[in-house]
């Protein structure tokens, strides 16, 4: 029997509290889309309402009698703010996330990461965390600053509304919205073999459903419940004091946006196993 | 060794694994402990399986597996100790090695300055140094499996799979891989290495697990199973100035089954019981006043292990 002599340290904990493994990941995955000049070109590009709309804010005077709401410091002028946002909410979900699973089931990276002590849950909320970050990075961070913005440079609105109350409500509606359209994204992503068409199948989700439902809207106007995304924002409007979708209550959007995100938890708890087995 | 499971690193307990209808692996029970073992098979016969059962990939169908006494699935706490280094090309294509290393030691827990020092002292052990700051998708195949030896490594774990750890590599990687497995072996941390290329394995080890259609075969050093083997005796190779004369004196030895004399004029002996031959032979040489100059075993490689066990 040969004599070993341990030469070597065990793990230990370094510092007051580790790193939690779903931040390592989200960490990861935010600054690598940071370091690409085309993606902080496309952030900017999302930036080009909220900079129209900080204008308009700002000569208000004139910009009133344009009759329009742009300059709106209200919360209805918020959210409709937040409609403004929707296609490059589209755009910046798809190009982060389409591939945060399917690229890890593409090179069996998920093997690498479930050989550390990395629960699903951890896994699924690091995914999650990044495509949150950016949906917020185009939703919730500019309407913050929009807001802090009105309250400088305005005296229609009181403080209270435009340093506590609107950003609140843009971060509940924000926080709700980005969780649940990660959780359908990395759902489809899960599914998915290539990033490409999985960057397809949520575009004709969210574009396609808002065609079909302009469409069928026509005809009767609570077939309007099929567009994915409208959902989010009538289950939110509430939030902001305004009624959006007719013949389609905000409740029955609220169940619709919990029923897709259960659905896509179940798809995710089913589709993410450390080892791919056939 | 004070790590509370008597130098124990992993024990299977008659482990089962099924897909669908099919077995992979069939009531396996193997012990672990410091060292390097070498974990054999033929393509398909379980060993991939067994292997991610091990590393606490997939959870078994029957039977438990423990890792330093604690259940891998059950508290990945415990992947800490563990070290994994997959065979397929698992890795992050648009990151550079370190911050692949990086991102990997943050998921175990660890921050800060912790991760640099670990992150260098990894890239120095394969020596990835020099490549540590060029993307993945740059790397050749050798590199490739290097830098995914290095993340099984950095963070110190007690327990190491390396799944085909020299698949694409060239000579010169070839035997610092070779070199550094023996080095964390005889640290004292259980190394298991997974390979169909027995030479491979012969090089880091003798000591080894062969699996075959699911079932393990045996589990130990070669020369210990080739002792087993009563249906194939061993074959010993002797040389010395008189072969007439130790031809004759073994032939009338009961643990011998056969003497011949080669092309070599070397005496080729027959034992079942090489171990038990072995011991016998120096008593036997100096009470008769024989001389035997240098000898050697013809079978006892683990190709000819492996061929007995399996069927060549």
């Amino acid at each position: 029997m040969p004599v070993y002599e341990r030469g070597y340290r065990r793990w230990e904990r370094s510092g007051n509290r580790p790193t939690p493994a779903w931040w390592a990941m989200a960490r990861r995955g935010i600054t690598s889309h940071l370091k690409k000049r085309g993606f902080l070109l496309l952030l900017a590009a999302a930036w080009v309402p909220a900079v129209v709309k900080g204008g308009f804010i700002y000569f208000s005077d004139v910009t009133r009698l344009l009759g329009t709401s742009w300059s709106d410091v209200t919360p209805a002028g918020f959210l409709e703010f937040l409609v403004w946002q929707s296609p490059f909410v589209l755009i910046v979900t798809a190009v982060v996330g389409s591939g945060l699973i399917t690229r890890d089931r593409e090179e069996n990276g998920l093997a690498l990461y479930f050989s550390r002590p990395l629960t699903l849950r951890d896994y699924i909320a690091g995914k999650a965390a990044i495509i949150i970050f950016f949906h917020w990075a185009v939703t919730l961070f500019p309407l913050v600053v929009l807001s802090l913005f009105g309250y400088a440079v305005t005296h229609e609105a009181t403080g209270s509304d435009l340093l506590v109350w609107i950003p609140l409500r843009g971060l509940l509606f924000c926080s709700l919205s980005a969780i649940s359209m990660a959780l359908v994204l990395l759902a489809l992503s899960a599914m998915g073999r290539r990033t490409v068409f999985v960057a397809l199948w949520w575009i004709l989700l969210v574009a396609g459903s808002e065609t079909i439902a302009e469409i069928m809207g026509q005809f009767r106007p609570w077939l309007k419940i099929v567009d994915f995304a409208e959902q989010y924002l009538n289950a939110g409007a509430p939030l902001f004091g305004v009624a959006r979708l007719d013949g389609v209550s905000p409740l029955s959007s609220l169940a619709l946006v919990i029923g897709y995100t259960l659905l896509a938890v179940l798809i995710l708890r089913r589709r993410i196993r450390p080892v791919e087995v056939a | 060794m004070s790590d509370g499971t008597g130098g124990i690193f992993m024990h299977a307990q008659r482990v089962s694994k099924w897909f669908g209808e099919v077995i992979a692996v069939n009531d396996c029970t193997l012990t672990i402990g410091p060292g390097v073992t070498g974990l054999l098979g033929l393509n398909g016969a379980g060993k991939t399986t067994l292997f991610k059962l091990m590393a606490g990939l997939i959870t078994p169908s029957q039977g438990e597996i423990l890792v330093s006494g604690q259940h891998l699935r059950r508290d990945v706490g415990v992947f800490r100790r563990v070290g994994f280094c997959p065979e397929s090309d698992a890795l992050f294509d648009w990151l550079t090695g370190r911050e692949f290393l990086s991102l990997m030691l943050r998921l175990m827990g660890y921050d800060g300055p912790e991760v640099a020092r670990r992150c260098e002292r990894s890239l120095e052990l394969v020596r990835m140094s020099d490549a540590a700051t060029k993307r993945i998708g740059a790397y050749s195949k050798g590199m490739r499996q290097k830098i995914k030896m290095a993340q099984a490594l950095a963070h110190d774990p007690d327990i190491i799979f390396l799944d085909e750890p020299l698949n694409g590599m060239d000579p010169v990687s070839r035997h610092e891989i070779i070199d550094l497995v023996g080095r964390l072996g005889a640290e004292g941390r259980a190394v298991v290495v997974s390979s169909h290329i027995l030479p491979e394995i012969e090089t880091m080890t003798r000591s080894i697990a062969l699996i075959h259609r699911g079932k393990l075969l045996a589990e130990g050093d070669i020369t210990e199973i080739r002792d087993t083997i009563h249906d194939q005796p061993t074959i010993v190779a002797l040389t010395g100035p008189d072969p007439r004369g130790l031809a004759s004196f073994l032939a009338g030895r009961e643990l011998v089954k056969g003497v011949e004399i080669d092309d070599l004029d070397r005496v080729v002996a027959r034992t079942d019981h090489a171990i038990d031959f072995y011991r016998a032979l120096p008593g036997w040489l100096l009470q008769n006043g024989l001389q035997v100059d240098e000898f050697e075993t013809l079978d006892d490689s683990l190709q000819a292990v492996f061929d007995y066990l399996v069927g060549s």
